[in-house]
């Protein structure tokens, strides 16, 4: 059904690329694989194409950090080049840090409490994530209250940490 | 009612929780100030939350239209083996190239290429399903390609036959390290040709995006070029004045462009690793045509290295010469070589 498509596309493409994006990190790399996905979908169409887009989203995703591990090893042995840096206003380093050091906390989540969070911020509701994850819907609630509180935890010790370097 | 748990208030805040439930918690938490409490701070606890995932925001672009994702673009898939096949495929070139000065001798006569399509070998049938769908800029470089590829040896045309010039020309795949390797019996066997003869194809190679970084890959993109090698003196009439470089670096070697535009590249060795290149021409001469073996860039997923080594190259008049600089460095870095840039002695 092409138009149920894309009607998904019109109110899922943002949420997918954002949800795409906390996992790679990259938001070209993102777009791409939220277009893939889309494709895809336009191919099987899948009944419950919300859900569909945000598994197979999910596993590439997976793919791509495999992926870009194998990558980072192989380009470990080249002789690396100082990257030119641009003067950046101080509001776009200041995002930077910030984007850092959300990443940095997600990252000490456990993959499951950060995908019911990375799902719930997508726009998914607890039946969806049930759905995806295999937790009891009834359990989405606790999981999701463990990850937001660990994910502002982390983030506040990452903050600090990073003032006390800076200050040390 | 005990006193309500964490996953209860977060379902609660988040219109969640199914409405019996939601009856009973209310409830509780009118009477009971604790929960009450609890309730206020998970609630700012949610907010903190989705704020701190909204500082991690990919820039928001418009979506393409749905129309155009017609055909599942599996190419990000190709690319690892695709990097792999490459750069194999590049080491052998940059084994051959690194021959290096003994190609001096070989004649600057049309020698035969061996044109090397990584895609069709790897390529599965849902690939070349998707293939009819190239990125617009991909078709453009590599018609170009297929045209200035004229394989006219036994080697050479079997190869291509293999691929089939069809499949080559018309269906060019998504992703591919393309390379042409002088075939190392060609090189010994090479006779002496006429000048006249056609002009030695140039030699495209292209990156492939996943590994765009690889030195092997930088270095077989600098060395590979298989424009003629010419002396000084041509050099300088073709140029109207002395080939510029940069002072104190030794000169590799001259080339001058295979279409005639009257492009001459002076490449100049660095260190022991790295070569660099710089292209000149009169400023006024015809710009249309002017063909440098730049990589084709055709996909914005190339990394960094790639995009400064390929999409602006830096350029500048000296003297009566518009110069271009090319080489596996930073843009930082090419731009203080080509301000040095000046007459070589």
């Amino acid at each position: 059904m092409p138009e149920d498509i894309a009607d998904v596309y019109r109110s899922t493409y943002r949420a997918l690329v954002r949800f795409l994006y906390r996992k790679v990190w990259d938001a070209e790399r993102a777009e791409d694989l939220a277009q893939e996905a889309f494709a895809r979908a336009l191919v099987h169409k899948p009944e419950n194409a919300r859900g569909w887009l945000f598994v197979v989203a999910a596993n590439m995703a997976r793919d791509e950090a495999r992926r870009a591990a194998r990558e980072r090893r192989h380009l470990t042995l080249l002789k690396s080049e100082p990257e030119t840096v641009g003067s950046s206003p101080e509001d776009e380093i200041d995002a930077d840090t910030k984007r850092t050091q959300v990443r940095a906390a997600l990252d000490q989540l456990t993959p499951r409490d950060r995908e019911a969070l990375l799902l719930w911020d997508a726009g998914m509701s607890y039946d969806e994530i049930a759905a995806q994850t295999g937790l009891a819907r009834g359990a989405i609630g606790t999981t999701l209250a463990r990850a937001r509180r660990r994910l502002v935890e982390a983030y506040d010790a990452g903050i600090e940490g990073g003032q006390h370097v800076a200050r040390g | 009612m005990s006193h309500v748990d964490d996953g209860a208030l977060h379902a609660y805040l988040d219109g969640e929780l199914p409405s019996a439930e939601r009856a009973a918690l209310e409830a509780h938490v009118a009477g009971c100030p604790d929960c009450r409490a609890r309730l206020t701070e998970e609630r700012a606890l949610v907010e903190r939350a989705s704020l701190l995932l909204g500082l991690a925001q990919p820039v928001e672009r418009p979506a393409p239209p749905l129309h155009q994702l017609r055909q599942p673009r599996l190419l990000w898939r190709l690319r690892v083996p695709l990097a792999w096949a490459a750069s194999v495929v590049l080491a052998l070139g940059l084994g051959y190239s690194l021959r290096g000065p003994s190609s001096a001798a070989i004649p600057e006569a049309a020698s035969p290429v061996v044109a090397i399509d990584a895609s069709p070998l790897l390529a599965t049938e849902e690939d070349r399903a998707a293939a009819p769908a190239p990125k617009a800029t991909a078709s453009a470089p590599r018609q170009e390609l297929s045209r200035t590829n004229q394989p006219t040896d036994g080697l050479g045309a079997g190869l291509e036959t293999k691929t089939g010039p069809d499949s080559f020309a018309r269906t060019p795949p998504p992703v591919s390290g393309v390379v042409a390797i002088r075939p190392r019996a060609e090189l010994r066997n090479a006779a002496p040709a006429p000048v006249a003869a056609a002009p030695a194809p140039i030699i495209v190679t292209e990156s492939p995006p996943g590994a765009a970084a690889d030195l092997a890959v930088l270095r077989g993109r600098l060395v590979a070029t298989e424009w003629p090698i010419i002396r000084r003196e041509p050099a300088r009439r073709m140029l109207g004045s002395e080939p510029v470089g940069v002072p104190g670096l030794a000169v590799r070697v001259i080339r001058r462009s295979p279409t005639g535009d009257g492009t001459v590249l002076v490449e100049q060795q660095l260190d022991s690793s790295t070569v660099i290149q710089l292209f000149q021409r009169p400023a006024s001469a015809e710009v249309a045509g002017y063909v440098t073996p730049a990589p084709m860039r055709f996909d914005r997923r190339a990394a960094g290295v790639q995009e400064r080594a390929s999409a602006d190259r830096l350029a500048r008049f000296v003297g009566p010469l518009r110069v271009e600089i090319a080489g596996p460095l930073s843009q930082d870095s090419l731009n203080r070589l080509l301000e040095q840039v000046q007459p070589l002695p």
